[in-house]
């Protein structure tokens, strides 16, 4: 029984350290939680702790990548579970049509601060009320290493197609901006994709394709082209580009003359959220100088903030390049938008296209 | 030609030991990085990737996540299987076969599988995605290996000293509490543990099964998913640290006993 | 067999034995059932095979299945051979009073955890990483090669978690063995290589068996590996499955990807069951 009294011992001692690290580990309590399902530049200690120390409400994150996994997400979870989210700004009806979102109070929110060509009241809005606002907007496109490529070739998407930077290439893994680009190098609109143009599109996928090394997430994408690995990323931007500019100065996007694609992430209020305030509240910090300049320079990636007034550094501007931001728009194309059917589709030709040897 | 085997042995198991701890050396050594990325040049060393670690708040608290599910799940394992195993040996069962194939199945299928089955199900009774979710998991994957282990200790030396027990007028409950338990202490041990390391390791079951209350392996691949940095290796580093205690505890308490 | 100990207990049995074939028949028949039933749906309609002929008529869909196997089989095969020879070292040459320790370490990277373990692989086999650094500065090679986002990469980080687990089977299996055996077969005048692979090997089978079924499952099932290391330039199984709940959450298509997989390791089983056994003390 020696034995049984050493192991109790041993038990007890682990029990006790285990309570000693659960009490080490517990947060001093707030009187409010809200629940955001978010993208990944908004889970940082950096961008959420200011308004929780300010407000008192603690954020729980939950991160997703893509409108079709956030909408499966809420499908899954209980009504209420969810006060906020992210979600591309096109697809802000989506959620409408599914009476998912709440209408957000305009006169609260700093709207006159916003980007004109970004706020896409055509997709935001419905019947004359707000159902998503614009928090950070930035660029799909080719982000490429200038000391390593001609930056002529960068002006144009057909040099993603051809033999020149075979093996030299990443893809973005995220088959909406990556189609929409292909789409414009197949001299396609974003905007009016429909089945028929797939072929044309899977085309230049391939040939994309035969000329890549990988095709990674955010972060793999980003490390090949800070570490050298590859020098151009399909789908990059300021994204990859401005966040790793303190590693490789050298990193840096262009808008091709075919076009870029524009993102865009919006802010939605559930409708079936208990906390409505609260989460009001957690809108109107991300939509402040404050917080958008935190969520600008977010370590998971860089994007322009909506709002023209975002506190950032003349160096943080530069990076993002500020000044450019009128002609970059002009040239940008809006993510494609495809209904249920088309996406299934897309995404089959996305499969084919990693699959593809 | 005695020594040129001898030579080969010797150089087979080096280069071996070497595949094996290139990846864990590489990891630590580029956790003391002092730069951003955790490939060679060498910069450190520094600690300002373990810093960054145990000040990131998601981090501990998955990691005490961690540490929870995987002690609740693995004694529920581990006490649903040694009363099974007890069962099965001490008594004749109908279909008892079967019925032990039934809870050593989940053995032979993916946690992958195991994980979407439980997605899918959970999904369709509206049970939420949380840590309990996973921890219900955790016990599908571990209760067939604690009661496989235990059902291969239960041997017929214990079952006689049950009988005294019984005869001396101890009830059912006393038999299995006083007598056959700590008669198999080094196999219920042995048992917890193994299901301990598995639940603290087990990713793909969490990550469907979780939401923001998550467990380290999720909460590691997240870290991994928003940046390459040398973060990883040093919360990578920690966790090794901190399983290396757990085996080195595990080896004192029970292989030192075993062997006297 | 002790099961003649105490034939009737009335209820106690069942109250034993209950709680887990309970938890067993909720947590894991039951989501295999409501998988199978979803499987045959299509997400947001009724009653379909649409997910079922996708998977036989899309090359895309039914590649990944094979890219499976074979990664599978490569990653199993290597690891049999690099870890047999190994556990032989361990075993049979090194002495008794360091086995455990040779051991012990022969498997510590155990312990790093698994999600962990692909990434430093990655990082390994970069193509600024340790690997490339080391045989350009060696001026082995003029340029790095990749070796990362490769299949070479996957199987590289499989095997090495399999050479650990195989070892750890082989070098159990080969301390049963009895050393009169050696001993029998050398004194009827067999020489080393016929008693390996007339004594020595079948006696192991049962132990690179094993090793070789669980290498099939946890490979098969894995997702983490491929999609570290394989820098998506082809599709497993696994990655095809959450494919489908992370960007579209269609749950029906993943369910039937997963039966088709699941089906697939049955076979295997099947095929290694005698082997496969547990038996009591």
């Amino acid at each position: 029984m020696k034995t049984l009294s050493r192991f109790k011992n041993a038990f007890r001692k682990l029990a006790l350290s285990a309570t000693a690290l659960v009490a080490l580990g517990l947060s001093p309590a707030l009187a409010e939680e809200i629940n955001a399902l978010v993208w990944c530049d908004h889970s940082s200690p950096e961008f959420l702790k200011p308004f929780e120390d300010a407000s008192g409400i603690k954020v729980n994150v939950k991160e997703f990548e893509g409108t079709g996994a956030g909408l499966a997400l809420l499908d899954q979870s209980q009504p209420g579970d969810w006060d906020v989210m992210v979600i591309d700004s096109i697809d802000v009806r989506r959620g409408v049509e599914k009476g998912l979102f709440e209408p957000l109070p305009e006169d609260k929110l700093p709207l006159g601060d916003l980007y004109p060509q970004v706020v896409l009241d055509a997709f935001t809005k419905l019947d004359g009320k707000r159902y998503g606002i614009t928090e950070k907007f930035g660029y799909n496109t080719i982000g490429f290493n200038k000391d390593k490529v001609d930056g002529n070739d960068m002006q144009t998407l057909q040099s993603l197609v051809s033999d020149k930077y075979k093996g030299r290439i990443a893809i973005y893994d995220y088959y909406l901006p990556v189609m929409g680009m292909a789409a414009l190098a197949a001299g396609k609109k974003t905007a009016d994709l429909t089945e028929a143009d797939l072929p044309a599109i899977k085309d230049v996928l391939l040939k994309m394709k035969a000329n890549a090394k990988l095709v990674g997430e955010v972060t793999a994408s980003q490390t090949a082209l800070a570490t050298g690995e590859v020098d151009i990323l399909v789908g990059g931007g300021e994204w990859v580009t401005a966040g790793l500019a303190k590693e490789n100065p050298a990193l840096d996007f262009s808008i091709p003359k075919e076009g870029g694609i524009l993102w865009s992430q919006s802010l939605a209020m559930l409708a079936a959220s208990q906390k409505k305030d609260a989460a009001l509240k957690f809108i109107q910090y991300v939509l402040s100088s404050e917080g958008q300049a935190r969520l600008a320079t977010s370590p998971c990636y860089w994007g322009m903030p909506s709002n023209q007034k975002a506190a950032l550094t003349d160096e943080q501007k530069k990076v993002l390049r500020f000044d450019e931001q009128p002609g970059f728009l002009a040239r940008a194309q809006l993510y494609p938008a495809p209904d249920e059917k088309l996406d299934k589709q897309m995404q089959d030709v996305w499969t084919q296209m990693l699959q593809a040897q | 030609m005695r020594s040129a085997i001898r030579l080969a042995t010797v150089i087979y198991a080096v280069l071996i030991y070497g595949f094996i701890f290139l990846p864990v050396v590489t990891l630590v050594l580029f956790s003391f990085q002092a730069t951003s990325f955790p490939i060679p040049p060498f910069s450190g060393p520094s600690l300002r990737w373990y810093q960054a670690v145990l000040g990131d708040t998601r981090l501990t608290s998955a990691l005490l996540n961690s540490l929870l599910v995987a002690v609740i799940s693995s004694a529920v394992a581990t006490l649903l299987g040694f009363l099974a195993a007890w069962g099965f040996a001490r008594f004749r069962l109908p279909a008892s076969a079967l019925m032990r194939g039934l809870i050593t199945l989940p053995l032979t299928v993916s946690y992958l599988i195991i994980g979407m089955g439980l997605l899918v199900l959970f999904n369709s009774i509206g049970f939420p995605k949380s840590l309990s979710a996973a921890g219900i998991g955790h016990v599908v994957i571990n209760l067939p290996l604690c009661f496989a282990i235990l059902y291969s200790q239960m041997g017929e030396h214990q079952a006689n000293i049950e009988r005294a027990a019984r005869d001396l007028g101890a009830k059912e409950w006393q038999v299995l509490t006083l007598v056959t338990a700590p008669m198999l202490w080094p196999a219920l041990f042995a048992s917890f543990f193994l299901s301990m390391t598995f639940s603290w390791d087990e990713f793909v079951i969490s990550f469907l099964l979780t939401r923001f209350e998550t467990t380290l392996p999720v909460e590691i691949w997240n870290l991994l998913r928003s940046g390459l940095n040398p973060k990883t290796n040093a919360v990578g580093s920690l966790v090794f640290l901190v399983s290396i205690a757990f085996v080195l505890l595990f080896e004192l308490v029970f292989f030192r006993k075993s062997r006297s | 067999m002790t099961q003649s100990a105490n034939a009737s207990g009335g209820a106690v049995p069942w109250v034993a034995v209950g709680p887990a074939l309970l938890w067993t028949l909720a947590f894991f028949a039951a989501p295999f059932i409501a998988m199978a039933l979803v499987s045959v749906t299509v997400k947001g309609g009724g009653f379909s095979l649409a997910n079922y002929q996708q998977f036989f008529t899309d090359p895309s869909y039914y590649r990944a299945l094979f890219n499976s196997l074979e990664v599978t089989a490569l990653v199993t095969v290597i690891s049999i051979l690099l870890a047999y020879p190994f556990a032989w070292i361990l075993a049979e040459q090194i002495p008794e009073r360091w086995q455990r320790l040779a051991l012990i370490l022969a498997i510590l990277p155990f312990w790093t955890s698994y999600v962990v373990r692909s990434y430093s692989w990655l990082l390994v086999l970069a193509e600024k990483g340790v690997v490339n650094n080391t045989l350009v500065q060696l001026g082995l090679i003029s340029e790095p090669i990749q070796l990362a986002n490769t299949r070479f990469a996957t199987v590289t980080g499989f095997v090495h978690f399999f050479v650990m687990l195989l070892t750890l089977t082989i070098f159990a299996n080969l301390k049963q063995l009895s050393p009169s055996y050696r001993k029998a077969a050398a004194d009827l005048g067999a020489g080393p290589v016929r008693t390996f692979l007339h004594i020595i090997l079948p006696l192991t089978l049962p132990g690179i068996m094993v090793g070789a079924f669980l290498t099939f499952v946890l490979a098969t099932g894995d997702y983490i590996t491929p999609q570290i290391l394989g820098g998506n330039n082809e599709l497993l199984m696994p990655q095809l499955i959450m494919l489908q709940i992370g960007r579209r959450g269609d749950f029906p298509l993943a369910s039937a990807l997963s039966i088709l997989l699941m089906l697939v390791v049955t076979v295997a089983y099947l095929a290694c069951a005698r082997w496969l056994k547990i038996e009591r003390a």
